[in-house]
């Protein structure tokens, strides 16, 4: 288990355990790339399916997933309200104010919104299943400067400090009569001053503080270093990692072809 | 049934931090009279600075109740309750956020709705209070930690509040500077206000609070005066504390005739001297010298 916040879960599964963080990173770049080749909502609401599918597999239950889907929701609601007015064909199906809502329409503002529950949840499954510090390991595998590396890491390790950090000012400042629940937006604005004044201050000492300490315990002393967590690419990795590319070059090729698509006017 | 209103009066209070958690707090009564100078002692995760911030609404009951100068703080808000208790916070980092001490100090009476001149002549006075009235008009970070320390609570202060509380206000300082707020929290005492301390510093307990409530594992263990608190060992070590060194030494001296409540330097060093057969004024100069240096 990494030391600190993060969404990650860890369960005893393939996706954690075996699966090259590598692989992970790479399978989440190609749902982007899917995501964004289609257009159609049969298309995208069946890699949303395979998604969920993965994220079962791989042991997350329905309520982590749930948040993610219901976050995209306002998304399929704004789609199939906005886009019908902008993309018009296949049968009318009715008029509202004097514009024709037609089937391609509303079925482009349904792809529209499961594109972004595609990418939100594979990216909340993609986090829920690989650890930061692995994810560190195989970003370093990938060429990223170990400096880098850990600056990730330690970015991830303070969020949780860093809201507590805030939670404490917020509560000093409330027992000096600040008053954040009353106003209108503008003035509350100005009165988070004093929240946000006094957290920054402690951000940058402690991230202050921690460069000290690690400086102190030679950190960057040599120019490579070794890790606790070491990575192999498997048979299954590979194997993985080239249907997905295949996958990303298949979908490029179809959106070429206009194949997957209701438009080929919009992405 | 009370015949006067009490500054802060617990009933049977419980807390969890959520629904179904563990109890932090796990019933707790304590009454606080009007114009007492309590400390609160305990280990680390005892459950002081839970209870504390009950004090002042940050927290709210899960059972039981919490009443500040009568009101019940489960109705009150916390920035309505600020005009009754101040709560200065262990790290002064945690609230300085304003460029100048001044407007750091006017923080909190500005938020109580007060006018400018009533602003100026509390700011003022608690600055001079704590000692910053040269400082005034410095950066606020450019103060050293026994300053920023002092405008924390100066800056609470400033709000003038009938009740105080302070979370360990001598963590970070030297002896000079901790006894230093020590001395002006007993001034504050001394003008009828009430104080209710958060400290491990067992020294000047003994030498300056009246009153102590030993808090283990969330519940009150003692709650008296701090004499007959401190120079119980055994209970003190149920709670993982030990006495003031004073005390520890003087327990060992029993034999020999020292007093087994004894709890400062100079109550030790006058009852050693004397048995000693040390000349009256002379033990008196050297006593208060030694106090003086908080050997």
């Amino acid at each position: 288990m990494p030391v600190g916040y993060s969404i990650y879960v860890d369960r005893p599964s393939y996706v954690h355990r075996q699966l090259d963080p590598r692989t992970k990173l790479a399978a989440l770049g190609a749902i982007f790339v899917l995501a964004l080749a289609f257009n159609h909502p049969a298309v995208l609401g069946g890699l949303v399916l395979l998604v969920l599918v993965v994220g079962r597999l791989a042991q997350v239950g329905w309520r982590s997933m749930a948040p993610f889907l219901a976050g995209s929701v306002w998304f399929l609601v704004l789609g199939v309200a906005i886009w019908p007015l902008y993309v018009q064909g296949g049968p009318d199906l009715f008029t509202v104010a004097g514009q024709t809502i037609t089937l391609n329409g509303l079925l482009f503002g349904l792809a529209m919104g499961l594109r972004v529950a595609l990418m939100v949840t594979a990216a909340g499954v993609w986090m829920m299943t690989t650890s930061p510090q692995k994810l560190t390991v195989g970003l370093l595998h990938l060429g990223l400067p170990y400096k880098a590396g850990v600056a990730m890491t330690a970015a991830i390790r303070f969020v949780p400090l860093l809201n507590a950090e805030r939670a404490t000012i917020a509560e000093a400042q409330q027992a000096r009569a600040l008053d954040l629940r009353h106003g209108n937006p503008f003035s509350r604005a100005l009165k988070s001053i004093a929240i946000i004044g006094p957290l920054f201050i402690r951000a940058i000492d402690v991230a202050q503080g921690l460069a000290l300490a690690m400086d102190a315990r030679g950190f960057a002393a040599r120019d490579s270093r070794t890790s606790i967590v070491e990575l192999r690419l498997t048979r299954v990795d590979r194997f993985i990692m080239y249907t997905l590319l295949g996958a990303s070059i298949l979908a490029v090729a179809l959106r070429l072809l206009g194949i997957g698509l209701i438009t080929r006017n919009y992405l | 049934m009370l015949d006067e209103q009490a500054a802060i009066q617990i009933s049977d209070l419980v807390f969890r931090y959520s629904p179904g958690g563990p109890e932090v707090l796990r019933g707790v009564n304590v009454r606080i009279e009007v114009g007492e100078f309590i400390a609160l002692i305990g280990q680390n995760g005892a459950g002081k600075t839970t209870l504390a911030k009950h004090f002042n609404g940050l927290l709210k009951p899960s059972s039981g109740t919490v009443r500040v100068l009568g009101r019940d703080t489960r109705t009150a808000p916390v920035a309505d309750l600020a005009r009754s208790v101040g709560y200065v916070y262990q790290n002064p980092d945690h609230q300085i956020f304003a460029q100048r001490v001044r407007a750091e100090a006017a923080f909190g009476p500005r938020n109580l709705g007060l006018g400018q001149a009533e602003v100026d002549r509390r700011v003022d006075a608690a600055l001079a209070l704590v000692g910053l009235q040269d400082l005034a008009d410095e950066f606020a970070f450019s103060l050293g930690r026994g300053q920023r320390q002092k405008l924390a609570v100066a800056s609470v202060l400033a709000m003038e509040p009938p009740i105080l509380v302070v979370d360990e206000p001598t963590t970070g300082l030297d002896q000079a500077g901790s006894r230093g707020i020590l001395d002006l929290l007993s001034r504050w005492n001394a003008d009828g206000r009430t104080i209710v301390t958060i400290t491990h510093d067992m020294t000047l307990v003994a030498e300056r609070v009246p009153r102590t409530i030993v808090v283990n594992d969330g519940r009150i263990l003692a709650d008296g005066p701090t004499r007959q608190v401190l120079s119980d060992t055994t209970l003190l070590r149920t709670a993982f504390l030990r006495p003031p060194q004073a005390a520890r030494i003087a327990q060992r001296l029993t034999d020999l005739g020292v007093a087994a409540d004894t709890l400062t330097v100079t109550e030790l060093y006058t009852q050693v001297s004397r048995l000693l057969g040390a000349p009256n004024d002379h033990v008196r100069r050297a006593a208060s010298e030694a106090n003086g240096r908080g050997v």
